[in-house]
């Protein structure tokens, strides 16, 4: 066995016809584009055919992929497409689901209960208001907040700008502070 | 004021998201290549995607339960690949929907230079067969789906595992089609019934799902694929 290969040329292997390259190249993606296709879906059935197709156009269309660019971004960027078309499309609007407070904490002091439970509240109330968030905006708050995403490569994922990501990223910011007070 | 960016990272960690199923692994998905035919001059690559080992639950064409070990898409087609097909009529009618003019078909259609005028043309939804021959007496069916997201219920094709299956090279088409042949496979147009039938190859076009049914031999199924426009 050598070094595992490098993602250059998986992708050049890929573009050849290397279906175990190809395979390797969804190994290594599978994660985010799977937490990705969740975030956008809310539902795990939805989430898994959106990747499952996204790497199958991603595999027919790989021959278009510009070498020397990022392919993590246009793996996402047509996992993305699949999972906003199968949110349109679908009946089920389920909601993320949170842990629980004191979940989240191992080895922290576990906060009282009503503590936790008002944490909670504000917890949901903000995921809310990302739910209720225009899709580009919400889908920027969800590529750079939920998916950690940097600005350039939120921007190829999302098919735009830069400066368009900061200002969709701006308008949400703004709309959901109206919605929350900090008190809330 | 609170740190509205922050709160949004740390609950990010709170989202509880389902494990990711792997996708890539022996369970889920494998690409791999299939044995080359001698006459081969491409290397013909086979993506198998493996979903998961689910059963069939109701299948219309069998009471038996039938093992899908793993399906894929080409275009709207999706193709399960079974344990061992279920049991069809052998001798179902063809039910291609509506004779139709086809400058009435639900969307523009591709036409043979090669192959010429079909001898009928038939809509069932948004399928659309250009058959040629007669219906008892056939010699070639043309399916055209209007669209190239998969969508099973559109058109499905169950193949048993052992059946050659093979991704080729369409010329003038951005993605690899697929070429099945050897012994029959079952076909599910729209709501039409379960069939049985031969060598077929399926392929997208200009944003259609493209069908060949009835050549014999891959390169003539290519040839009139290369016709189409």
């Amino acid at each position: 066995m050598g070094r595992p290969l490098e993602e250059t040329e998986l992708v050049a292997r890929a573009r050849h016809g290397d279906a175990a390259a190809f395979e390797e190249l969804v190994r290594m993606h599978q994660g985010i584009a799977f937490r990705t296709a969740y975030l956008v879906t809310g539902s795990a059935e939805d989430a898994e055919e959106a990747v499952t197709s996204g790497f199958l156009k991603a595999y027919r269309a790989i021959g278009r992929f510009r070498r020397g660019k990022p392919f993590r971004p246009w793996l996402l960027a047509i996992v993305m497409n699949e999972a906003r078309n199968r949110r349109r499309s679908s009946a089920r609007r389920e909601h993320l689901a949170l842990r629980a407070a004191e979940e989240r904490r191992p080895g922290d002091a576990a906060p009282s209960p009503e503590a936790a439970i008002l944490e909670d509240e504000r917890r949901r109330a903000l995921l809310d208001a990302v739910g209720r968030l225009p899709e580009e905006q919400r889908l920027a708050v969800v590529c750079r907040f939920f998916l950690d995403l940097g600005e350039a490569e939120t921007a190829d994922v999302l098919g735009v700008r830069k400066g368009t990501v900061k200002s969709r990223l701006s308008r949400g910011l703004e709309r959901i502070r109206k919605e929350l007070p900090d008190d809330a | 004021m609170r740190d509205l960016e922050r709160e949004l990272r740390e609950l990010s960690s709170a989202i509880m998201v389902p494990p990711t199923p792997d996708l890539a692994g022996a369970a889920h998905i494998r690409l791999g290549a299939t044995r080359p035919a001698a006459s081969w001059p491409r290397r013909p690559v086979v993506l198998a995607l493996v979903v998961a080992i689910v059963l069939v639950a109701g299948l219309a064409v069998s009471p038996a339960r039938t093992a899908i070990l793993r399906f894929f898409g080409i275009g709207a087609v999706q193709i399960e690949f079974v344990d061992r097909l279920p049991a069809v009529e052998p001798s179902v009618p063809l039910a291609l929907g509506n004779k139709i003019d086809p400058s009435k078909a639900p969307f523009p259609i591709l036409r043979s230079d090669l192959l010429g005028d079909p001898d009928a043309v038939y809509a069932r939804g948004e399928v659309v067969t250009l058959l040629y021959g007669s219906p008892d007496r056939l010699r070639l069916l043309v399916t055209e789906i209007g669209h190239s997201v998969l969508a099973p219920e559109l058109a499905k094709k169950i193949v048993a595992a052992t059946t050659n299956t093979r991704f080729v090279d369409i010329p003038g088409s951005t993605g690899p089609g697929i070429w099945i042949e050897g012994a029959p496979h079952i076909v599910v147009l729209a709501d039409a019934p379960p069939r049985l039938v031969g060598n077929t190859l399926v392929w997208v076009q200009e944003g259609r799902t493209l069908r060949i049914e009835g050549a014999a031999e891959l390169d003539d199924a290519l040839r009139i694929a290369k016709s189409m426009r």
